[in-house]
């Protein structure tokens, strides 16, 4: 057979690599060219776009030149086996990765032209602007209603209650959560279900307005019917937000997604319509991902 | 061994699966590919015993059909193939079709190689019945071996080998019109031949199809109604 | 499959089954027998401590008809309190006591029947005429206490078999106390004088109260002081701080220092405080100051321990909507960590409650009288105070021991169930 690990560049990713997944070793395959992305990474009008990014995690390399461009109202998907970058990358998105410690990036990600990695920019303004929903539900312990306010109340976008009554009442019944919880905004967060913390979540975020809207697994927490009802609520809120999502699950990356990023290994191996990825991949990696090869 | 030359899937049984679905398909392949044999055979030598057989065995045929279809829905159910296997299941299932469609125009050469020798031995029509079929039988056994090899360029010739049956049988049509013209009392008979040569036809048509889905099965290509010029460029391009 | 000779495996584990479980037993007796012997040592401290102390909360008191005459008492100007306050008020005890037992006319009979009263009753009596100024020139009936000696013996602690010159009451004493006693007119009541009552060399005249004062200011300056700057420093150590060798070494430091015995405290406040700055010794602020000291790195450490139990997700949720640092720690990680630290002030506080050693070394140990006012008054505290009385050779100090004990214990569990009380309150669940 082939020796699994040919290219002495893959060799080196495998000992960078930040989080080594816990199950047996990623077998790389010998003809894998992780270093060129495949398919189209530009975009025209692109709402974010990524230029040369590489993440350290201290000395440890965890992203690899990565180039691509996120569509306006697109919903993208980033799949990729575990450590392979996908969230690391996600985090760079609206610089959550800033609270890691020696965590460095470079590169430019660039949203609506403009650096969010500038000297000038500051975080507060860009979390408002891209906002983030997370792998675990993780409402506030307060009430509902504190849960959606909170953003608008911080960022001082509401003039008065009346206002803020109906940011809250707004972002509830976008997430698909009004009408559940129309009657008891008064009572904890933490008391709903996984699947409506989640939409609470998401409605929290949402109260933000936010122009780009980033997911981190944000059903991998969650039972089938719930994860389904989290999609139905992606596929809406496609027309108004700019969606990045990051899945374990590929068959939510082909429910939901216009486009899919394959990442392996910290490298953007493939990119294209989500359509075309899971009928059709050009890199091998890409499909034996998808179809189970390995992972 | 797995279906084409990847590593096997992380779920050794998926593998198993898709072996046995593909391994009942060449079974039935095999079958289909006697009974297309058979009942040429049957035809030219007015061999009535061995058309009542073909008749016969149309039957289990039809019985693989159904049992390669539900393996197919249950994989479908079970792994929700992506990519490359789902083109391959998709495919299993159209060439099961495809097959079946070919063992009932074997069951119609049967039927019409027994009506035939009720009426004694006759020469009109049996060179262009051995000719196209000979030529239908290498065309089946072509596209099965492509599909078992997943070898497109044995697709492609395939799929241009079923221009050279269509010529054929128009030329085989008009020299059937000429005996009826000439006799019109073989006009019976001449239908009867007729309907096998239309048969056979119809047989290089799906051994056609079988040849496209393995280009579908293999590149991802939609090469269906596309002419033979482009098709061999996609086949081309990879 | 498995022939005779080969035990299948559900044999084997038949077979040890018994051994597993004998051995479990065993861990298990030993278990309780460890928790049961802890129990029962606690159990005997406290049947030793409150049999010794609960007669400490009785006290005998004589009844005596006092006639406030002002004469006798040379209060000619009702107006000026000095007159009131420094009367001759122990002659009018005097008087009436002969009054009561006319028969005895000799010296000795006399002393006898004066050391019936504690030798600090004038002052009661001078409190109770100034509070009821009406009784000048009246006869009333007053209830006093009794000399200490009195006490013992009205408690049963005294021998009477014992030769009489081994004990420190005479036979005679004895005579006139079963007499008065059958009388009703010496008897046991509530001590309530050891409640309201400071430090005293007479055993009935001692009370806690100076101490319960001074330990309750001594910990409203800790408590003032620690809690904020412990909170503080926790958030910048967990928050803000960089990791690197300094932090390292702050850390391993405030570690070592929740280990320092607490003497060393003392000598600390007793070297800058006291000599350096020149504050005043044997006063609450800086008891409380030394007590900080001590008390802090206990609230630093249970406090980073609650800001690290803030679950991370919390404050990625706060930052991904755009919160800034100082919003996410205020608004999310506080209010959340806030009981956890909470909890451990109050440990901290139960543990300065209790602490002695320091606060000998900054002159908290001097035998004050009078109750603390302010921060800046000589006091001691409740520990301190039973140290005291724990070394005084009077019998009527054991048990007053024993009870101010009782009371510091109390104070303790009341605070650590406080502690209890705020966890189950504002703890959350997310």
């Amino acid at each position: 057979m082939s020796n699994p690990i040919k290219n002495p560049l893959a060799a080196e990713q495998l000992v960078a690599d930040p989080v080594p997944s816990a199950g047996e070793p990623i077998s790389m395959h010998p003809d894998a060219d992780l270093s060129k992305t495949v398919g189209k990474i530009e975009v025209k009008n692109a709402k974010m776009s990524m230029r040369s990014v590489d993440v350290f995690y201290g000395d440890k390399q965890a992203i690899f030149d990565v180039n691509l461009d996120i569509a306006r109202n697109e919903v993208i998907a980033m799949i990729g086996p575990s450590g392979c970058g996908k969230s690391t990358f996600l985090r760079c998105l609206n610089r959550m990765n800033d609270t890691i410690e020696n965590c460095k990036v470079t590169g430019s990600v660039l949203l609506e032209g403009e650096d969010i990695y500038a000297t000038k920019q500051d975080v507060v303004p860009l979390r408002a602007q891209v906002g983030m929903v997370f792998q675990k539900p993780n409402p506030f312990p307060k009430s509902i209603y504190d849960n959606v306010a909170y953003g608008p109340r911080i960022h001082g976008l509401a003039h008065s209650n009346v206002d803020l009554d109906e940011i809250v009442e707004t972002s509830l019944q976008r997430a698909g959560l009004w009408s559940e919880v129309k009657d008891r905004l008064d009572q904890p967060g933490t008391g709903l279900s996984g699947g409506q913390q989640q939409r609470l979540c998401i409605a929290r975020t949402i109260a933000v307005s936010p122009e780009v809207i980033l997911m981190d697994e944000p059903c991998s927490a969650l039972d089938p019917i719930a994860t389904a009802k989290i999609e139905e609520l992606i596929d809406e809120l496609r027309s108004r937000f700019t969606i990045a999502i990051v899945t374990h699950s590929m068959q939510q990356a082909a429910r939901v997604s216009n486009r899919t990023a394959y990442f392996h290994l910290g490298y953007l191996v493939e990119v294209g319509k989500t359509d075309d990825i899971f009928t059709n991949p050009n890199h091998k990696l890409t499909e034996d991902y998808i179809t189970g090869r390995f992972g | 061994m797995s279906i084409d030359n990847f590593t096997g899937h992380i779920s050794q049984r998926f593998d198993d699966e898709l072996d046995a679905v593909k391994g009942r398909l060449t079974e039935m392949g095999g079958i289909v590919e006697q009974q297309v044999g058979d009942a040429i055979a049957a035809l030219l030598n007015a061999d009535v015993a061995l058309a009542e057989r073909v008749v016969k065995k149309d039957k289990s045929i039809n019985k693989l059909e159904v049992a390669i279809d539900e393996d197919c829905a249950l994989i479908l159910a079970r792994r929700q193939p992506a990519a490359r296997d789902l083109r391959f299941v998709l495919s299993i299932i159209k060439t099961t079709t495809d097959l079946e469609r070919i063992g009932d125009e074997a069951d119609k050469m049967a039927t019409q190689a027994i009506s035939l020798s009720e009426e004694g031995k006759a020469p009109h029509g049996y060179v262009e019945i051995r000719h196209i079929g000979q030529h239908v039988s290498r065309m089946l056994s072509e596209a099965l071996d492509c599909f078992v090899r997943q070898d497109v360029e044995l697709a492609l010739k395939v799929a241009q080998e079923d221009k050279a049956v269509d010529v054929e049988y128009g030329s085989a049509l008009r020299a059937m019109m000429t005996y009826m013209m000439e006799d019109p009392r073989s006009i019976t008979r001449v239908m009867s031949i007729m309907w096998s040569l239309r048969a056979l036809e119809r047989i290089g048509d799906h051994a056609r199809n079988i040849a496209e889905h393995v280009i579908y099965m293999v590149q991802g290509d939609d090469v269906r109604h596309l002419g033979l010029k482009k098709m061999a460029e996609k086949v081309k391009q990879r | 499959m498995s022939n005779s000779h080969s035990p299948s495996t559900i044999e084997i584990v038949n077979r040890n089954l018994a051994v597993r479980y004998a051995r479990e037993r065993r861990f298990r007796r030993l278990g309780l027998a460890a928790v049961l012997s802890g129990f029962a040592a606690l159990i005997f401290l406290m049947v030793t401590i409150v049999g010794d102390g609960w007669r400490a909360f009785q006290q005998g008191y004589i009844e005596l008809e006092i006639n406030f005459d002002a004469e006798a008492l040379e209060i000619d100007d009702p107006a000026d309190d000095d007159q009131w306050q420094y009367a001759d008020y122990t002659s009018l005890i005097r008087s009436a006591l002969r009054e009561r037992f006319p028969a005895l006319q000799t010296r000795k009979e006399k002393k006898l029947l004066y050391s019936l009263v504690s030798p600090g009753a004038d002052y009661q009596l001078a409190n109770m005429l100034v509070e009821n100024r009406e009784w000048l020139g009246q006869v009333q009936r007053v209830r006093l206490p009794v000399d200490d000696d009195i006490d013992v013996l009205l408690k049963g602690y005294v021998d009477e078999t014992l030769p009489e010159d081994e004990r420190r009451i005479s036979n005679a004493q004895i005579e006139l106390v079963k007499g008065l006693k059958s009388s009703g007119e010496i008897a046991l009541g509530f001590n309530h004088i050891f409640f309201t009552a400071g430090d005293s060399r007479e055993p009935e005249q001692a009370g806690i109260r100076g101490a319960l004062i001074g330990s309750f200011l001594t910990l409203v300056v800790t408590l003032s002081l620690s809690f904020p700057i412990a909170v503080a420093a926790a958030i910048y150590l967990e928050e803000f701080a960089p990791r690197n060798r300094i932090t390292d070494i702050i850390e391993v430091n405030i570690n070592n220092l929740a280990a320092v015995p607490s003497i060393v405290f003392g000598l600390l406040g007793l070297a800058v405080f006291l000599n350096l700055f020149g504050m005043p010794r044997s006063v609450p602020l800086v008891g409380g100051i030394v007590l900080t000291l001590m008390t802090l790195p206990t609230i630093i450490i249970s406090s980073r321990a609650a800001l690290k139990a803030v679950p991370p997700s919390i404050r990625e949720a706060a930052l991904g909507l755009g919160a800034s640092k100082m919003q996410v720690i205020f608004h999310h990680v506080l209010p959340l960590a806030l009981p956890g630290m909470l909890t451990g002030a109050i440990i901290g506080m139960a543990q300065a409650l209790g602490e002695t050693a320091p606060l000998l070394m900054i002159g908290m140990v001097a035998f004050i009288v009078d109750i603390p006012a302010g921060f800046t008054d000589p006091a001691t505290v409740l520990p301190v105070q039973i140290f005291l009385w724990s070394d005084s050779p009077e019998r009527g100090f054991v048990e007053r021991t024993s009870a101010a004990i009782m009371v510091l214990l109390f104070f303790l569990i009341a605070m650590n169930a406080v502690a209890v009380l705020l966890r189950r309150r504002f703890e959350r669940r997310w």
